[in-house]
């Protein structure tokens, strides 16, 4: 028979909870930018970015003029990227159009992140017969390449609101991450904390909020940019294709437009067609390099020292 | 404490470009050490300092220390297997062929030192679970070892060699040569990473930890099957281990490393029975076994325990 | 990657018998192989199953949605031709292949019969072609232009991936990985508008009027030379931009993949053993290293089908993805259907192969009845 070393010691108090998942998430932020400086230049990029386009709005025109005797005028000073065919300031719908596309890309990422981290969590932690619906579901829907279904659904349907759309490009954006969530919720399943938050009995949503969650972090942030371009590049892919809805003015709607009735024609339309064309990239640039720089905290060895 | 040679050792001869007296391998103040930071101005830890020892025909040298006292940094340091942050500053690695000649294996270029490695000396290695490319059979992997040191080789004459050698470690050459390496247990695996070590009849076998992660019944098994081996074939060892058991059985001669030096070397009975460096001391007294009272491993003032 | 069902575990026997060849198990041990057939009949089973909830998912989306276009089209041909109801119904039936008069179970059944026959019914665009034909016309260079540009893609990144990861840190190293990166994000048709823009509008190097559609117009298609570069030539701007933006995926994580195998224990013995640079760097660390990759090239393969709508409109370029826009556009629903059913198909045959090849170039994923370990 063993001896009891230390009879105060019976008492067991339950292990401290994990940090606020708030927390956390600005933690892994600020901890991914400081360690890669291609990760940091990226996000000063999006935030430049985010910036002009949320503020900027508020320094040109709601409707930008049109003047018949500035089609296609060349660019200067005054209007660095010249006009449209409309005689209309590129730059100033530039500026304008962002603010629409930030909206849906980030509010898709949001409804797809949400729905993979929920249903990808409940589906590895219970597991059986909830897991293999769930499977199944995603499996489904994950077969048909997203910008396929995107566009019959379009032609069924027309699409809306920039929520309407933002709804569509979210429900096809799940599955992937799912996938990878379940993944990582399965070998988090295992770890001892788990287990130890188990035996206590702490019940299933707060172990999966308070226990494995937080650990998911980074990873969870990362797919959430993912998510992000993959809704960027199906929605300016909508917009070209003309199966979005066409009002106002974002940068799709200008890509759309200038391809359509200018860049391959004309010369002069260059700045037309390039200006909505290089800010998209250079958004995606930047949220890929953000991304990637989160993927460097998960996987240490990508890093470059 | 003063890390010194104590005078126990069958020392070195002195400074000479020859393995002195007959010995195979002659390690000449062989310095290692690793970087610790990215740029060159920082500062390098020496995992090995100053070592210098004499291997001879036949014999088998121990190499014994705690974790991190740098026995496993100088084993591959001879085969210059270290990692890219490693590099050697200072020292000779002085080995002598079967012809007579004498070569330093420091200064060797890429394509001599290719050929030295394994056919002159090999190493097996820590915890051979991972020591085999998964993707290829062993047969392949011992047939590959065999030409990549003499295309002349026949592959009929290379079966006949693999499966020799692996008769030699106990095992069934038809079953293991056309398993993966995952298809064969651990115990299984070291025994063929033994074979394979012999596969090219080197005159120095280095081992490294041969026995750590392994089951205690697959130790003895192995232990037995080392020292057999080294009865029967003719190679110098060096084995390296943090298991004073285990060398007490294997070696003739016993060196103690601490911090990157070695502070004693010896016969290994003089090491065991007789030891005179303070860190030996310790590291001999620190086994418990069962007919002591050691006073650091008690309970509780007046526990004993029943059970 | 595949989940590798054990099965009954069968003992391997030792045979004598030369190296390096397969064992030939008796009988007996044959039947406890068990393990793979279930496998494997286990996923095709649940490939077909995937299909066929596509295509019921399809059927009812068609007949379930808001203005459903089959009496949308029946409306419309009465008001165009002015056709009696019962003549345009009967035109509908022939070319959505069923019958609005009938129950809709019956409607489905008759559905999934003609596509067991691989009838499709026929395209409304083109009244007389069947969906088939016109999928058959469009889809060979879809499969040809991303297909090639995807393997070209995979080898090359698989190659600069690894010699990233063998120079790391190196200025070759820096540079590539800001490469892939750029090209990585940038949106493959926008890419394929800058080229056509910059190269062929301002700077007017690129032909680009004639770089249109998959051959140039009148020239015949055959097995000529003259043929084979025309084509060539009219593929080169989609498969550049297909290269160019994939390529830096791979490089990435076959970067990773090589570093990781890099440090693995048997690469160290490799050089112990005194093998040559050369083999070890094929045979140790390239094979390894590709495994994980191997997985998301066949499962990308799949996905060419799908992928190609937005760089194809942007180029002009005619596969399956223009034909794709076209029918959405005058909502030609039986091709619709049909290209919806080919793709998803495509992706699921993807996903099969992916699974059951992967266990032939990783043999520790053998789905066979060894249990040989202890």
């Amino acid at each position: 028979m063993t001896q009891i070393l230390d009879p105060s010691a019976t008492e067991f108090k339950a292990p401290p909870p994990p940090d606020e998942p708030r927390v956390g998430v600005f933690r892994t932020v600020l901890r991914a930018l400081m360690r890669s400086r291609t990760g940091f230049v990226g996000f000063l990029v999006l935030l430049f970015i985010v910036l002009v386009c949320l503020i900027g709005p508020f320094f040109t025109p709601d409707n930008v003029p049109t003047d018949v005797s500035k089609q296609f005028a060349p660019p200067s000073l005054a209007h660095p990227l010249g006009f449209d065919n409309e005689g209309r300031d590129v730059l100033m719908q530039v500026i304008n159009g962002g603010r629409p596309v930030l909206f849906v890309g980030f509010m898709a990422a949001l409804i797809s992140t949400v729905i993979a981290v929920v249903f990808g969590a409940l589906a590895a932690y219970l597991g059986g017969r909830v897991d293999s619906l769930i499977v199944t579901v995603t499996d489904i829907v994950l077969t048909v390449p997203g910008i396929i279904l995107l566009a019959v659904l379009a032609a069924f349907y027309r699409v809306g609101s920039s929520w309407a759309l933002a709804v569509i490009l979210g429900v096809l954006g799940w599955p992937g991450l799912l996938r990878a969530v379940r993944a990582q919720v399965f070998s988090l399943k295992e770890r001892e904390y788990v287990e130890a938050a188990r035996l206590l009995d702490l019940g299933t949503t707060r172990i999966v909020i308070r226990e494995i969650l937080p650990n998911m972090a980074s990873f969870i942030l990362m797919n959430f940019v993912i998510g992000m371009t993959n809704a960027i590049y199906n929605l300016a892919g909508l917009y070209l294709l003309g199966l979005a809805p066409m009002e106002g003015d974002n940068w799709g709607i200008m890509i759309n437009f200038a391809w359509t009735r200018g860049a391959i024609f004309y010369q002069s339309s260059f700045f037309w067609i390039m200006g909505p064309v290089l800010a998209i990239c250079i958004l995606q640039l930047a949220l890929v390099t953000m991304s990637r720089s989160f993927e460097e905290i998960l996987n240490p060895r990508l890093r470059h020292n | 404490m003063e890390p010194e040679m104590s005078q126990n050792a069958a020392s070195a001869g002195p400074e000479s470009q020859e393995p002195g007296g007959g010995a195979i391998l002659s390690v000449r103040n062989l310095s290692v050490e690793y970087k610790t930071g990215q740029r060159p101005n920082d500062p390098a830890h020496r995992a090995v300092r100053d070592v210098s020892f004499d291997l001879y025909p036949g014999e088998s040298i121990a190499l014994i220390g705690e974790s991190g006292c740098g026995k496993t940094t100088l084993g591959l340091a001879i085969l210059r297997l270290l990692p890219k942050l490693g590099s050697i500053p200072a020292g000779e690695v002085l080995y002598r062929r079967r012809d007579g000649t004498t070569v330093d294996v420091l200064r060797m270029n890429p394509d001599e030192l290719r050929r030295f490695r394994w056919s002159e000396c090999s190493m097996v290695f820590q915890g051979a679970m991972n020591s085999f490319n998964p993707v290829l059979r062993i047969w392949e992997q011992m047939y590959e070892t065999i030409r990549a040191h003499d295309r002349s080789v026949s592959k009929r004459q290379a079966y006949e060699r693999s499966a020799q050698v692996l008769e030699d470690v106990e095992l069934d050459p038809a079953r293991v040569l056309k398993s993966y390496p995952h298809e064969l247990s651990g115990g299984m695996r070291q025994r063929v990473l033994i074979a394979m070590s012999m596969l090219l009849n080197p005159q120095v076998l280095i081992l490294d930890e041969p026995t750590t992660a392994l089951d205690i019944l697959t130790q003895r098994a192995i232990v037995d099957l080392i020292h057999d081996l080294h009865e029967r074939l003719d190679f110098a060892m060096i084995f390296v281990s943090h298991d004073l058991a285990v060398a007490a059985e294997l070696a003739t001669r016993v060196a103690t490393m601490y911090d990157g030096e070695i502070v004693e070397m010896g016969d290994v009975r003089d090491i065991f029975y007789r030891p005179q460096h303070p860190y030996t001391k310790s590291l001999i007294n620190a086994v418990p076994t069962v007919a002591e009272k050691s006073s650091v491993l008690s309970g509780p003032a007046g526990s004993e325990s029943d059970g | 990657m595949a989940a590798t069902d054990r099965g009954h575990g069968a003992p391997v026997t030792a045979q004598h018998e030369s190296p390096g060849e397969r064992s030939e198990r008796p009988a007996v041990l044959r039947f406890a192989a068990s393990g793979t057939t279930r496998y494997v009949v286990g996923r095709i089973l649940k490939a077909f199953f995937t299909i066929y909830v596509v295509a019921t998912a399809t059927f009812f989306l068609l007949r379930l949605l808001p203005g459903n276009p089959v009496e949308v089209y029946i409306n419309q041909q009465i008001a165009q031709y002015g056709m009696s109801y019962q003549d345009a119904a009967n035109q509908a039936a022939g070319l959505f292949s069923f019958n609005p008069d009938e129950p809709l179970p019956v409607q489905y059944l008759n559905y999934l019969a003609g596509m067991a026959r691989g009838d499709f019914g026929e395209s409304l665009l083109s009244p007389g072609s069947s969906v088939l034909s016109q999928i058959g016309a469009y889809l060979p260079w879809t499969l040809f232009s991303v297909g090639t540009a995807l393997v070209v893609s995979f080898l090359l990144g698989i190659g600069l991936g690894m010699a990233m990861a063998y120079r790391r840190g190196s200025v070759f190293d820096h540079v590539m990985t800001f490469f892939a990166s750029v090209t990585h994000s940038v949106p493959n048709f926008l890419l394929a508008m800058m080229i056509i823009v910059f190269f062929g509008v301002q700077l007017e190097l690129l032909p680009i009027g004639e770089m249109r559609g998959s051959y140039s117009p009148g020239v015949t298609p055959e097995f000529s030379i003259a043929f084979v570069t025309d084509v060539l030539y009219h593929a080169s701007l989609p498969m550049f931009v297909y290269v160019l933006t994939t390529l830096g995926g791979w490089m990435l994580v076959m970067k990773s993949s090589t570093i990781e195998t890099l440090g693995e224990d048997y690469v160290t013995v490799a050089r112990a053993r005194g093998l040559t640079d050369r083999r070890i760097q094929f045979q140790y660390v390239g094979r390894n290293a590709m495994l994980p990759l191997f997985t998301s090239f066949v499962l990308s393969l799949g996905f060419v089908v799908g992928g190609s709508i937005l760089v194809e409109q942007v180029t002009q370029y005619q596969g399956i993805g223009f034909l794709l826009f076209e029918a959405v556009n005058r909502r030609d629903y039986p091709v619709l259907q049909g290209i919806l059913l080919i793709v998803t198909t495509s992706v699921i045959v993807a996903n099969l192969a992916a699974d059951l090849l992967y266990s032939r170039i990783d043999p520790r994923v053998r789905i066979t009845g060894n249990g040989g370990r202890s």
